[in-house]
């Protein structure tokens, strides 16, 4: 399936790309009010090539922001809905013997596409969970013994319901680890909330948007976020950072290399989002919970209730060179 | 009155470090402390711990106001008084248990520490030792890792502040040095330590009843150690004078008070080469001064020879001191016999020991001469059923005849005092000596151990013509007494008495190593007083050094020193970067004068700066926005000099 792309009227070049970023960001804000900071993660996580994890409850506008995330970047989009008999063929398609050429031919699954929405991930099995998991690492699936490339770019979006306990599958630390960032979107505030009510219906604007940069354009802007310029003071802070949550006794496992690694390549495509000249502080300390939240083994005893606090206790108490 | 809320216990992490610092400074004073004290301190560290262990709240101000007053009633009836040593660290002790009951905030634990540091240096009020310098070394690291966990920020791991405190330590060793080094040593010193009077120290007494000595023969203590310059005497010729006793009042002897004598030049005199040895006396506190028997000269000061040839120091001896001295062993004393003192020297209560004395007139009238009477005795002991024995029968009174006529078992006392009671009835001047014979050479230091279990009595005797001459008794019932010392005359049937390492050379082996690491000890470390000081300023170069000098060289060394330090660290230890940007920009949070918090970015810092601080908004915005790229972007001179001059302007309003 394919989504219409108008090439010719998308932007080349790199001070054009910076544009169409930006216009992203706006678009994207038309659509989930009041949730810039999060447009910006979020926009930060896809730059980083990075998979992103969506955890809220119902309703907060999680499928919402990862259509309205394809359709801005020009992305093709697919969902699946995760159910407890999902099967593993059921994501990335099957061999169907064709009787009329008298052969097996491959029909594709959801998840050849570039951005793929994974509603609900914790309900499926984990045998189903783990077909989605090695295309995000491995940027391949294979079928009958054939390994098949994944297109460029490919992102996962996924989401899950913290709430919902019984009939799902929570996913293991290992397969957490491969989400970039987890973010949650919470409550719009009351401005917000009177606008989305009185407003347009949001399904129907996100028909209306337009894509403002292509595939190309995206890769094109993920090599500028890498390039981005990351000071001597500033890794000293994320080292500092790795450690307190490793030294921490509020934290029973912290921040692994990947994980410091992570918290880079966010950092600096957060960065390059906020068109900052460098890495900032601020861009450290706004990707930090995402980054780390869904790292980090809290200890039992530790009094910090959710993770967002715990990181917040982390960067409270490393001073920022 | 509202309820007490328990503890929080965020104490936890310092508070077992905090008491393993005072139980550790408290164990040296344990042995002297009365045993209450010690109970209380370990029953309030022990009900402090499980206050916080079980967040439960701490005793009450009356309770603790209480427990004072009682603990200080305590002490005061224990010494009645509440001054020298023993108080002192009795009241230190109570102070820090009772402290503990009212900790309730990390840095109150910091009196604590300072009680524990007091505690420490009041042990060495007490005694030093060879063990007192890792004791301390060990005690001040660990109360230094207590100082570091209570001041720690955040969750710093124990193993580091003990290896801060380690650190920390080290740098300050050469400080240490350097002050024990140049710190001026007076003679006489300022201040006195006032000691515990009623401590006693095993040694010989000022007196000798029967028993006083073989009592002291289970002693294993050190009484002086001594180190021959060259010839090493026999041992039947070391005889370590001490006092003489001239008064007998039928069962004990008694010395006259040291009065100062002639000059030793005019009452001694010698033939052959002296002895030259060098002598460090453990403290007795007496006058006595031990010397090998006749001692010609010595380098204590104010120390003279009394009438009687027995040396005295003015002040008691309560410190370890140490002495050079030369000995006569082939002498002569020169003094003459008035008729009064030969009266005095032939005195024995008439009333007591009557056999004895009908026994010495009998012996001395079949006698041909003094020297005939003499030997006459001696033969009696050696060939009669006399047994040298370290447990004695008791005597009750006239002991000299239950003695001689009845037991016929005794120690060197029981000799010597039956000698000078036969030899003053028979009507020759006699006195006995106390001090000690013989002594152990230690191959490991090359030095000879003299202990309180080498104490002996002998007699001397005045003869015309000849003067006081050492007779020794003992020899004539046990010459190997007096020839090999007395471990092996006693070996038989009471070595384990005498102390463990007589039996096992192993062990033997290992006291005298030990023994020879501690006269090392006290002759380069506890024995750096003036003169060593003087001998050691003279070897840098140094002449004549009086206090002032010291006091120079001293802060002189010891900034030599804090520099040099100081130099390496800053070589070793690099800061991070303070680079322009962030200099400039800690002049802004300076001049805005809130503080910046932990973890507070520069953007954030911004917003809190424009409401609480005088400095408008958009010179806080330029300054935070010029900072941010100057000091995390790439290279930028422009954003450099943006940044220089918003805080030079800020600077000038």
């Amino acid at each position: 399936m394919q989504r219409r792309t108008t090439l010719e009227t998308l932007p080349v070049g790199k001070d054009a790309a910076r544009a169409a970023l930006d216009q992203a960001r706006k678009a994207l804000g038309t659509i989930i009010l009041g949730k810039d900071s999060q447009i910006a993660l979020a926009l930060a996580c896809l730059l980083a090539r990075g998979h992103l994890l969506i955890e809220d409850l119902p309703g907060l506008g999680k499928t919402m922001l990862a259509q309205a995330l394809a359709r801005v970047l020009g992305l093709s989009f697919r969902r699946i809905q995760f159910t407890s008999d999902l099967l593993p063929a059921d994501i990335v398609g099957v061999s169907v013997f064709r009787q009329e050429k008298g052969e097996f031919e491959f029909q594709p699954g959801p998840i050849f596409t570039q951005l793929i929405l994974a509603d609900e991930v914790n309900r499926a099995t984990p045998k189903a969970q783990s077909a989605l998991l090695e295309a995000m690492e491995e940027y391949q699936v294979s079928v009958d013994g054939n390994t098949r490339l994944l297109p460029e770019p490919f992102f996962v979006v996924a989401t899950q319901n913290p709430a919902d306990q019984i009939g799902t599958f929570p996913l293991p630390e290992s397969q957490l680890d491969r989400f970039l960032m987890r973010l949650e979107l919470g409550y719009p505030n009351e401005d917000d909330e009177r606008e989305l009510i009185t407003g347009a219906d949001r399904r129907s604007m996100l028909q209306d948007i337009d894509a403002v940069a292509s595939p190309e354009a995206l890769q094109a802007l993920q090599k500028s976020a890498a390039g981005i310029h990351m000071s001597e003071p500033l890794v000293d802070y994320i080292q500092a950072l790795v450690r307190q949550t490793r030294e921490s006794p509020d934290i029973d496992i912290g921040l692994s290399p990947r994980g410091a690694l992570a918290l880079v390549a966010a950092a600096k495509a957060h960065a390059f989002v906020e068109h900052h000249s460098g890495v900032y502080p601020d861009d450290i300390q706004a990707v930090f919970s995402a980054i780390a939240g869904h790292r980090l083994k809290p200890a039992a005893n530790t009094i910090y209730r959710s993770a967002a606090e715990l990181c917040q206790h982390v960067l409270d108490f490393v001073a920022i060179p | 009155m509202a309820k007490p809320r328990g503890t929080d216990g965020s104490l936890l992490t310092s508070l077992p470090w905090t008491l393993a610092a005072i139980v550790f400074s408290l164990a040296p004073h344990v042995q002297f402390l009365p045993l209450w004290i010690t109970a209380a301190c370990v029953f309030c560290g022990a009900w402090r711990y499980v206050i916080e262990r079980r967040r439960r709240p701490l005793p009450s101000t009356w309770l603790r106001v209480l427990l004072a007053l009682t603990c200080f009633l305590g002490v005061l009836a224990t010494y009645s008084t509440i001054s020298g040593v023993g108080p002192g660290s009795a009241l230190l002790a109570i102070m820090a248990a009772l402290k503990l009951l009212e900790t309730r905030k990390r840095r109150d634990q910091f009196v604590l520490l300072f009680i524990a540091i007091f505690l420490v240096m009041s042990s060495l009020l007490r005694e030093q030792h060879l063990w007192s310098l890792p004791y301390l070394l060990v005690a001040v690291l660990l109360i230094m890792t207590a100082w570091l966990r209570v001041s720690a920020v955040g969750e710093e791991p124990a193993r580091r502040s003990f290896a801060t405190g380690g650190r920390l330590l080290l740098y300050t060793a050469p400080l240490a040095i350097a002050m024990w080094i140049f710190f001026p040593r007076l003679a006489s010193p300022f201040w006195a330590v006032p000691m515990d009077t009623g401590t006693a120290t095993s040694g010989i007494s000022d007196s000798m009843s029967p028993g006083d000595i073989s009592s002291l023969s289970m002693s294993n203590a050190v009484a002086f150690r001594v180190k021959f310059t060259d010839v090493i005497p026999e041992p039947r010729d070391r005889y370590w004078r001490g006092l003489v006793l001239t008064l007998f009042n039928g069962r004990t002897w008694n010395s006259n008070d040291p009065f100062e004598g002639p000059q030793v030049h005019e009452q001694v005199s010698g033939n052959g080469d002296p002895i030259a040895y060098q002598i460090t006396l453990e403290p007795t506190r007496q006058h006595w001064v031990f010397a090998l028997d006749m001692p010609w000269s010595w380098s204590l000061p104010k120390t003279f020879m009394g009438p009687q040839q027995q040396l005295a120091r003015g002040r008691p001896i309560d410190q370890r001191v140490a002495y050079e001295a030369t000995s006569y062993l082939d002498y002569r004393t020169d003094v003459a016999l008035t008729r009064y003192a030969r009266s005095w020297y032939e005195r024995v209560p008439e009333q007591s020991n009557k056999r004895t004395q009908a026994l010495a007139k009998q012996m001395r009238a079949s006698a041909a001469s003094e020297s005939a009477y003499i030997e006459a005795v001696l033969m009696k002991f050696h060939e009669e059923e006399y047994f040298y024995t370290l447990q004695p029968p008791p005597l009750g009174s006239n002991p000299v005849d239950r003695f001689l006529f009845d037991s016929k078992r005794g120690f060197c006392e029981h000799y010597a005092s039956a000698f000078a009671v036969m030899m003053r009835a028979g009507g020759i001047p006699a006195r006995v000596v106390l001090g000690y014979q013989g002594g152990e050479l230690n191959p490991m230091g090359g030095h000879m151990i003299v202990r309180q279990s080498d104490a002996h009595a002998w007699n001397e005797v005045w003869l015309d013509g000849i003067g006081w001459y050492r007779v020794d008794p003992t020899a004539a019932v046990a010459p190997e007494r007096i020839e090999s010392g007395i471990s092996e005359s006693l070996l038989d049937g009471v070595a384990s008495a005498w102390g463990m390492s007589a039996s096992f050379a192993f062990m033997h082996q290992l006291t005298l190593t030990w023994d020879a690491m501690n006269a090392k000890w006290n002759e380069w470390v506890l024995g750096y007083g003036p003169e060593n000081q003087e001998r050691f300023m003279a070897w840098l170069g140094m002449s004549d050094p009086d206090w002032r000098k010291m006091i120079w060289t001293l802060v002189a060394v010891v900034i030599g020193i804090i520099l040099l330090i100081s130099l390496l660290l800053s070589l070793r230890y690099r800061p991070p970067a303070r680079d322009r940007a962030a200099i400039l920009y800690e002049r802004f949070v300076n001049k805005a004068g809130i503080e910046l918090l932990t973890g507070e970015t520069p953007a954030v810092f911004a917003q809190r700066a424009a409401a609480e601080s005088p400095i408008p908004a958009d010179v806080i915005d330029e300054i935070t926005s010029t900072y941010l790229d100057a000091r995390y972007g790439p290279v930028d001179p422009v954003a450099m000099r943006r940044l220089e001059s918003a805080v030079a302007a800020m600077r000038r309003q």
